[in-house]
């Protein structure tokens, strides 16, 4: 699980602001260059942290889009269950007036 | 059968004003899904409903958008099937999983814990397989709060 990790979910909050390299991501988190690399690998592994391979400090930069993608289509099927239920929801205060038909119903 | 077991993508709740056993009728008998199942905006034929309700039996729906008439067919097989408390299924194409559990709160009420898990394979890299979505959710909330809080 790529962001089960609370670093790693700093480290994509952190290129959220902007291009890093392992040097740079080590200060804020006070962590050793090789710990932050293996962050970085298992966030490139779920695809969402790319880094280019020719520069010498291969900057680490946040996949944004496919983070968007995901989240999005996660929300809009919580969504459809929100509103599915909420449906249901009449379906049975319906079938309930049709049990109990109170007062002069037509 | 293996079902993943972590990994959420999100937990929706509701309390129903109806007994278990009808809440669970209404979940599993086309007669019923009809009225409710498609998203607003579209309907879902009764005719377009097949429920084969036991473990490996199918469950899918085609939905009907309203205006285009574009149709979107969910195609599923279930998983579990433990009448009136639990049920679950596998969405054929993508994989995705989701559990449904009915709890009789005793007062003729019933909370429905709907549970999705997984992630279609386009969104999956092969090491990241089923559903980060909560993790994911945890980091969009935390991106949120760190925008928020400065």
């Amino acid at each position: 699980m790529a962001l089960a990790d609370p670093t790693r979910v700093a480290i994509v909050a952190r290129l959220a602001g902007g291009d890093a390299t392992v040097k740079e991501l080590t200060e804020p988190f006070a962590l050793t260059q090789q710990a932050v690399s293996r962050h970085l690998k298992v966030l490139e592994e779920a695809g969402l942290v790319s880094r280019r391979k020719a520069a010498q400090a291969r900057p680490a930069s946040l996949e944004v889009e496919r983070l968007v993608e995901v989240l999005g289509w996660i929300d809009a099927r919580r969504r459809e269950w929100v509103d599915r239920h909420n449906r249901l929801e009449q379906h049975l205060r319906r079938l309930d007036g049709e049990r109990r038909p109170r007062g002069q119903r037509r | 059968m293996t079902v993943p077991s972590t990994d959420e993508n999100f937990t929706v709740r509701h309390v129903h004003p109806a007994p278990r056993d009808l809440v669970f009728a209404c979940l599993t008998t086309p007669d019923h899904l009809t009225h409710f199942w498609g998203p607003t905006g579209t309907h879902t034929p009764l005719e377009n409903i097949v429920v084969d309700l036991r473990p490996g039996g199918a469950f899918e729906t085609t939905m009907v958008n309203d205006r285009s008439g574009d149709t979107y067919t969910m195609r599923a097989v279930y998983v579990d099937v433990e009448a009136p408390r639990y049920l679950s299924w596998r969405e054929v194409d993508s994989g995705v999983f989701t559990e449904v559990t009915f709890v009789d709160l005793g007062d003729g009420t019933t909370e429905v814990v709907t549970v999705q898990r997984g992630l279609p394979p386009h969104m999956r890299t092969p090491e990241a397989r089923a559903g980060w979505g909560t993790a994911l959710d945890r980091a969009a909330t935390y991106i949120a709060n760190q925008g928020s809080s400065t």
